[in-house]
């Protein structure tokens, strides 16, 4: 697990510590990612941040933005009419359906894994999994494309796990994560304060040189780095945009995970970071498909339609792309436990904001919600056109420590017909 | 059908390991209190008399007190442990193979031998699981035993944190997880049946022969936990099977042929196929199921026993099915026919757009081994014959993979390496194939015994060395002139910091141990009336109200189980995996969605944790054990010494030493604390060197 590049005022320092990393770790290609480098950002790039929802289990597809007529596979759900004629929404989803003009939903996704820990992977790294190495996320693959942002902040942030890390690219791009969207960063209050914290420190460090001195391994090293972005944090101020406790519009949000997830979200982005994953469980739903979605779906009805329009309402809806993915959908078949299992060969994802032009339907399956019948995209397709949004140069070439080359998302191919 | 190059390099293993030059077992020489040697393997106590095998074969009785006092303390460890000549010619063998690899490679020879006090931190770390106390460490350091090193190391081996330790490595490796992540059914018996293996020091190819061939389910057989774990995703659990027993990872060929490798699709669908009859559950199959075909019934119950059952709760107990509030009921029924067993009728069949060879999309894929002998299954059930492949003698990638394992749990790095995906090209092409042959060899000559594996292992020169300075370079080879620099595990850290709160006993302490599941689940249903089945529901409802889904279970009464709230324990005592954001997740232990996905990485949140956190509040506050037990110590000097030896385990520096006295005499007790606080934050603390 690892952290956010927390990196301090003083660009030569964080310079310093990559180098010295650069010395000592094995081949890895520090110039590529961390050299400044003249970015000229593409055409499509009008987002400056992304807000990726992601739903973990498998999103039925037919229960919400693929509702069918054939009322043999949407078993409890009906369809019901959005804001935009041609769209049609799962009946769950009555307050989305007044901000559908402001959404593109796909409904041609198609993935080849029918495991979660494969299509998870896939669908939030745009790679497909390999024992030999592991992909970075899209925050870290941000900060090397488009360069740091932040000063005190990490650039990404993951928000619902307690864990992240940043694949082959350095732990210290590694999203800072936030397991409870309402605890904001977790140990920040000082045991033992002022001069004698202080003390501690400097004694820490004395006491610790020796060590670090003697083996010349990047761990050890790493952790005198982050003492002292950890050192940083806690004597700002900015630990404050991780604070949703006196949010006025929380409950609005919905009080759950997802809901004060995405509202924790809406803060940090305004606050500077650039990268918010959220990610919320409960969606794998093999028993009870009734029971499942009239539990999860209003509260994804709630927290997207929220932060729609929250970001319009402050003026941030152009400049940030939300995204919400899963990693398949799920049967058009109800099995005999009334649940719906793992259906990887069609589902939905839903864009918007962020230059992204509402009231589209992409894509589309059969009557049965079984097959995908036109305009295809793969995970690795989404997570492109995600990097198209903001900006990304999907050409860019980075290398892994064992010098194999990454481009993000894989071979993905944008679909750039969803921006306006 | 591809020829596999697996024998190829069997025998190739095998001629290295014919070659080679057996080190001599050099019986060690016993002295009476006259003066008198006698060179003898020591076999064990009989009353008051020692038992010794002579080298001329005889085996002959001596008295206990013809023996010097230093003797009389080695037969009684060796009582416990078995004879260490063995063990030693087999460590000589792998030094005398390191050296000549070290030599051959430019290099001087090993590393310097690691110092007593580095000894006493790294062997009780590395063995059991945590860093010693202050009492433990002095022990070693003020004994003047000629052997107290091979005598730590055989009673670490013997202590509970020895297979406390080994069960966190194992709890990686298979993915231990105490949910099965469906319908509220839990694997804290199997979980349970781990740690008991562990205890007992069970042969690990025992050990993997019942989780492979287990029935039922972990209410009366826990070892089933093993292939109930990925039920409803039989590809990944044939996947993680290939990853952690034959250290192959297989899974990309479940959609294509394996691009660097030789694994094809149709080798995949037909290896899969020793485990294509094998029901987990009752009825329950996801749409990428590669099984096919059935009926499926309720395997341990009597043909329509559900539907029965089913019927009567609705007549008698007012359960409306498919009604939301009944949801119980349905995962309870669903739990009990939870259970593994052999079902012929289920067939693994090609997927339906296969366009590999051997076989047509969507027909049934027979059992085939991916290398070596094939399995045959005449007489045995798929899964006995893929067992006993494995684990036969002509199959040396089973005993390879588990000694490379070890070996990797030593040194910090593995001979190949990942441990769980290597071809038989990288053993011919890695640093030490000698090496790895010999151990291939003594893991079998020990039967699996993983406790005397690993004490060949500690009592090599290699081992004992410091660890090296620089990282080694992972795209070149690494001699092992001595350990590598670890960071230690979450768990390590965790138990450590346990050690620290609550002394040694801590070793002692259990938590639950999931025998209410047991009872739950544990039904004889030729017997069972209808209302004891449902005495179980209520049993399963009690235990759904009682607390939440991270407590452990203890015994309970027959109705209301006990649950475990104590979350100051080892590791290897909590839930399995620890809760999300505790402090063994924050320090990386794995989730247990993947093997082998422990992290070592250091993090923000962890350096605030070990700051700021209630775990260091409470370890080195004015009122902490650590700087409470300081008291009984007379002067700065000595209370310093004591700070070090307590959290680092060794002597201070001059000046350490001095900056810890100048904050004693400054600030008194607070100054004991700020010490004690600073050398927790100081990144050696971390780190096993």
């Amino acid at each position: 697990m690892h952290i956010a590049e927390l990196a301090g005022k003083d660009p030569f320092s964080r310079r310093y510590f990559m180098e010295m990393t650069a010395k000592l770790s094995f081949g890895l290609s520090l110039s590529v990612p961390f050299l400044p480098r003249n970015f000229k950002a593409q055409e499509g790039g009008k987002a400056k941040n992304l807000i990726y929802i992601y739903l973990a289990g498998g999103m039925t597809h037919l229960d919400t933005f693929d509702p069918k007529k054939n009322s043999d596979v949407m078993g409890p759900t009906e369809m019901l009419d959005t804001n935009v004629d041609n769209m049609k929404f799962g009946s769950h989803l009555k307050e989305l359906a007044k901000v559908a003009d402001k959404l593109a939903v796909i409904n041609s996704m198609m993935s080849t894994n029918g495991a979660h820990e494969q299509g998870e992977y896939i669908m939030r790294t745009g790679y497909e999994k390999r024992a030999t190495i592991v992909h970075p996320t899209i925050g870290p693959w941000a900060e090397t494309l488009l360069g740091k942002r932040g000063e005190i902040l990490p650039d990404s942030v993951l928000v619902g796990q307690s864990t992240s890390n940043a694949g082959f690219m350095d732990p210290s791009l590694s999203p800072l994560p936030i397991a409870d969207p309402t605890g904001g960063v977790p140990n920040t209050n000082l045991i033992v304060e002022g001069e004698r914290f202080d003390r501690r420190m400097q004694m820490a460090q004395k006491l610790g040189q020796q060590f670090t001195e003697k083996f010349k391994y990047t761990g050890p090293k790493s952790y005198v780095e982050y003492y002292n972005q950890a050192n940083r944090l806690l004597k700002s101020d900015a630990l404050s945009a991780f604070d949703i406790s006196s949010e006025p519009n929380r409950a609005e949000y919905g009080e759950n995970r997802l809901g004060q997830g995405c509202l924790l979200a809406r803060k940090l982005i305004e606050n500077g970071v650039r990268v918010v994953e959220v990610v919320a469980g409960g969606w794998d739903m093999h028993q009870d498909i009734a029971g499942g979605t009239s539990d999860r779906l209003p509260e994804l009805d709630v927290a997207l339609s929220t932060l729609i329009k929250d970001l319009e309402s402050r003026g941030l809806l152009d400049s940030t792309l939300i995204a919400l993915g899963t990693e398949f959908g799920r049967t058009p078949d109800i099995n005999m436990n009334a649940g719906r299992d793992h259906y990887p060969a069609a589902y939905s994802c839903v864009l918007a904001g962020g230059g992204i032009k509402g009231g589209t339907v992409y894509g589309e399956t059969d009557g049965m919600g079984k097959k995908v019948k036109a305009n295809p995209v793969k995970p690795e397709d989404f997570l492109a056109t995600i990097g198209y949004g903001l900006g990304m140069n999907l050409e860019e070439t980075v290398y892994s420590p064992t010098q194999r080359p990454f481009t993000f998302a894989d071979k993905g191919v944008p679909v750039t017909a969803l921006f306006g | 059908m591809k020829t596999r190059t697996f024998l190829v390099a069997a025998g190739a293993l095998a001629a290295l390991t014919s070659g080679l030059f057996i080190s001599p077992v050099q019986a060690r020489t016993w002295t009476s209190v006259d003066g008198k040697p006698l060179q003898a393997i020591f076999l064990g106590i009989e009353g008051d008399n020692y038992k010794f095998k002579l080298q001329t074969g005889n085996e002959i009785l001596v008295p206990k007190d013809k023996f010097i006092k230093a003797d009389q303390e080695a037969a009684e460890r060796l009582a416990k442990i078995g004879d260490d000549s063995y063990t030693k010619a087999s460590a000589r063998q792998i030094d005398t193979l390191l050296a000549t690899n070290l030599k051959k490679n430019g290099f001087n020879s090993f590393n310097a031998p690691l110092p007593d006090d580095l000894f006493v931190r790294r062997v009780y770390l590395d063995i059991a699981g945590r860093i010693p106390t202050r009492e433990e460490f002095l022990a070693f350091a003020e004994s003047s035993r000629p052997d107290k090193r091979e005598a730590l190391i055989d009673e670490l081996l013997l202590s509970p944190g020895f297979a406390s330790h080994l069960f966190n490595y194992f709890a990686d490796m298979y993915r231990l997880h105490a949910s099965d992540f469906q319908n509220g059914v839990r694997m804290d018996p199997y979980i349970e049946w781990w740690r008991e293996q562990l205890e007992a020091n069970r042969p690990y190819h025992e050990i993997v022969t019942e989780m492979l061939t287990a029935k039922g389910n972990v209410g009366h057989n826990p070892a089933a936990g093993f292939l109930l774990r990925d039920t409803g995703m039989e590809f990944d659990a044939f996947a993680n099977f290939g990853q952690v027993m034959i250290g192959i990872d297989i899974s990309c060929a479940q959609c294509h042929d394996h691009p660097f490798d030789e694994w094809t699709q149709g080798d995949f669908y037909e290896m899969a196929a020793f485990f294509g009859n094998t029901q987990r559950s009752l009825g329950y199959r996801p749409a990428d199921s590669m099984m096919a075909g059935g009926v499926i019934e309720m395997p341990n119950a009597p043909a329509g026993w559900k539907n029965n059952f089913e019927k009567w709760a609705e007549t008698n107990k007012g359960i409306v099915p498919r009604d939301q509030n009944s949801n119980q009921f349905r995962f309870f029924v669903s739990a009990l026919g939870w259970n593994l067993a052999d079902n012929e009728a289920l067939q693994t069949v090609f997927p339906h757009d296969f366009i590999g060879d051997g076989g047509k999309p969507n027909e049934v894929a027979n059992p085939r081994t991916l290398i070596g002998d094939a399995a045959k299954v005449g007489g045995k059930t798929r899964r006995e014959a893929i067992t006993q492949w494995l684990t036969a003698p002509e199959n040396p990638r089973f005993a390879l993979v588990i000694a490379n394992r070890m070996w990797g749990r030593a040194f910090g790095q593995a001979i190949v390496e990942p441990v769980n995906d290597f071809s038989d090209e990288q053993i011919k092409r890695s640093s030490q194939p000698e090496v790895l042959a010999h151990l291939m060899r003594e893991m079998r000559r020990v039967n699996y015994d993983l406790r005397e594996f690993m004490r060949i292992l500690y009592n090599t020169r290699a081992y004992q060395s410091v660890a090296s300075a620089e990282e080694p370079d992972l795209t070149k080879a690494y001699y092992f002139p001595g350990p590598v620099l670890r960071r230690m595990r979450a768990e390590q850290a965790w138990d450590s910091m346990m050690v620290l709160a609550h002394g040694s006993e801590i070793d002692q302490k259990k938590g639950g141990d999931g025998s209410f599941y047991k009872k739950i689940l544990n039904i004889d249903f030729n017997t069972a009336t209808n209302d004891d089945v449902w005495r179980h529901y209520e049993m399963w409802q009690n235990l759904r109200g009682g607390g939440s889904a991270m407590a452990m279970v203890s015994e309970g009464d027959d109705y209301n189980p006990v649950l475990v709230t104590d979350n100051e324990l080892r590791a290897s005592e909590l839930p399995q995996p620890a809760p999300g954001a505790s402090m063994l997740d924050t320090f990386g232990q794995s989730d247990r969605r993947i093997t082998d996905d422990h992290n070592y990485d250091g993090s923000v949140p962890q350096v605030l944790a070990l700051m700021n956190g209630t775990v260091t509040q409470q370890l080195t506050g004015i009122s902490s054990k650590v700087v409470s037990d300081l008291e009984e110590l007379d002067g700065p000097d000595d209370k310093v010494r004591g700070v070090f030896f307590t959290l680092l385990n060794r002597f201070p520096s001059k000046e350490e030493l001095d900056l810890g006295v100048g904050m004693i005499e400054d600030f008194g007790d607070e100054g004991i604390s700020d010490l004690a606080w600073a050398l927790m934050n100081s990144p050696e603390f971390l780190y096993i060197q």
